[in-house]
């Protein structure tokens, strides 16, 4: 059931990038630049973010107070302000994208887990940075998010009473409370790029930036929604603890499961979320196909023939995955090949993901997929030509 | 006309394109191979098909920008060129190696292009007679020429 519907779901994202593709060219496809967009989002976020650290002032009182003044009367406060608000939600979008995209088509196979992973505690981190920042300005919806997360995070069974007491400061809110928020949303986010060094590090040239059209092309919007009237970001009511708050509006990508939590106990909510999220771990886990019938796509990890490699180097630049390493050539080898060379190709296997790109690279027949022989090629390719009688 | 067609298994599906012999059912006499990757590739094979007696060899990947291991693509389109500026020296014309890109579901336009292929191998000159060689374990070289 899950495996034909991830198939189906394969055909039609491929599906989508071929109506895509007839409007631009390929290169500039935005769903091939996923991570990219995302990781502009983030800079946009960072840069506007360190800018907006200057006027907040992390108290009760002075909160809502501080993003007045900026919206109000500091020259562009506003566009600063809308700037954070709207590439967070474009790096969630682009982030959903992106997980979703790699999923449907099977980029998580074999040796490509570790930036599964990563990606996922990046989603999670990023989510609750996002949250973060909606508590920091201190209006109704973030004493009611605060409510919220306080009740989820309280009925966690056991540590759920000491990590409210550990959030909030003290007993109920206090002023002990916001620069906490402030550490997390700073904190966390500046965690996030350690992250991304893992997500990258098994890539040897990571697409972490999108064609120049697309960065300026999205910087406008930002800019437009940010600055037209009816998108601004605009100063809700200021929070007033002990006032119930009835209602406030909804940010759908990072509030969601706090509208959830409206309907349903809050425990339940919480306990949802850490299950859909724990499952995201496991996708890399669950394969589509089985792997007898995965043909040249699971063809092993590659192998180097030691008496055949030269030391050339040619399929450690290829490699897309940093899966080969040159090492000192460890012994005089018998063949001429081995006896004079300086290095000896070696295949990480934890980090190959049998795409046969080093055999490609290799002039020297030094690599060979274990289920996809050169013999069996070279077998096939005569097979073709003497399959036919000659005209 | 004999042409091989080496397939990348994430690209272009040619299921029900092809007979139970592995030629296509639209053009007879070209051979599909899936290989794991375009990437996987190595140039020296297209020539070897070449020498063997094929009239024409092709690679296909995923759409530039597409490859499922990221560069595979790119680096078969760059490994292209040099295998073009190869043939050149030994008096092979490069026109009987191409490079195409085709996501899954452009079937039409692989095939299209497979058969602009095959009307621009008609149109070359034949190739001048070479010696014949046994393609099986031949040693690859060009020791003979």
């Amino acid at each position: 059931m899950y495996r034909r519907a991830l198939t189906w779901l394969l055909r039609q994202t491929v599906k989508l990038d071929v109506y895509i593709n007839r409007i631009y060219p390929s290169d500039w496809n935005p769903l091939y630049y996923t991570g990219g967009l995302a990781h502009f989002f983030l800079f946009v976020l960072v840069l506007s973010g360190i800018l907006l650290f200057f006027y907040y002032v992390a108290s009760l009182d002075g909160a809502y107070a501080s993003i007045r003044y900026l919206s109000e009367a500091v020259p562009y406060g506003f566009l600063l302000r809308g700037l954070h608000r709207y590439a967070a939600d474009g790096f969630m979008v682009a982030v959903l994208l992106h997980l979703f995209r790699n999923w449907f088509t099977d980029r998580y196979l074999f040796a490509r887990d570790g930036p599964w992973i990563s990606g996922m505690f990046l989603l999670i981190l990023g989510g609750f940075v996002g949250v973060n920042g909606y508590q920091l300005v201190w209006d109704q919806r973030a004493q009611a998010v605060t409510e919220i997360f306080v009740a989820i995070l309280g009925a966690l069974p056991l540590a759920g009473p000491a990590l409210v007491r550990l959030f909030l400061g003290s007993e109920g809110i206090s002023a002990a409370m916001l620069p906490r928020i402030l550490f997390l949303h700073v904190g966390v986010a500046s965690f996030l790029y350690v992250l991304l060094w893992w997500h990258y590090v098994r890539l040897r040239h990571p697409k972490i930036w999108p064609p120049a059209t697309w960065v300026l092309l999205l910087l406008g919007v930002l800019v437009l929604l940010s600055a037209l009237p009816g998108t601004r970001p605009t100063a809700g009511v200021p929070a007033q603890p002990g006032v119930r708050v009835t209602s406030y509006p909804l940010d759908v990508f990072f509030l969601l499961p706090f509208w959830l939590a409206s309907y349903l106990p809050p425990g339940l909510v919480g306990a949802g979320l850490a299950g859909v999220l724990l499952l995201g771990y496991i996708i890399p886990y669950l394969r589509r196909e089985d792997e007898s019938r995965m043909g040249p796509r699971h063809a092993g990890v590659a192998q180097v023939i030691d008496g055949n490699c030269t030391g050339c180097e040619l399929c450690y630049y290829d490699c897309p995955y940093d899966a080969i390493v040159m090492v000192p050539s460890p012994h005089p080898g018998l063949t001429k090949a081995a006896a004079n060379r300086k290095l000896l190709a070696v295949v990480i296997d934890s980090r190959c993901v049998e795409c046969g790109i080093c055999v490609g690279a290799c002039p020297f027949q030094a690599l060979e997929l274990p289920r996809f022989l050169e013999a069996d090629l070279r077998r096939r390719i005569a097979e073709a030509v003497g399959a036919q009688a000659p005209a | 006309m004999k042409v091989i067609g080496f397939v990348c298994d994430w690209a272009v599906s040619t299921e029900g394109l092809v007979d139970a012999r592995g030629e296509l059912r639209a053009y007879p006499g070209v051979h599909i191979v899936r290989i794991p990757c375009s990437g996987f590739m190595r140039p020296d094979w297209l020539e070897e098909s070449l020498r063997a007696g094929a009239d024409g060899a092709f690679v296909t990947g995923c759409p530039y920008g597409d490859c499922l291991n990221r560069e595979g693509n790119y680096l078969m389109r760059d490994r292209m060129e040099q295998l073009a500026r190869r043939l050149q020296r030994r008096r092979v014309d490069p026109g009987r190696v191409a490079m195409f890109a085709h996501g899954l579901h452009d079937r039409e336009a692989f095939l299209a292009q497979v058969g602009a292929f095959l009307r621009r191998l008609e149109s070359l000159p034949r190739p001048a007679a070479r010696p014949v060689r046994p393609a099986v374990g031949a040693a690859a070289g060009e020791a003979a020429e």
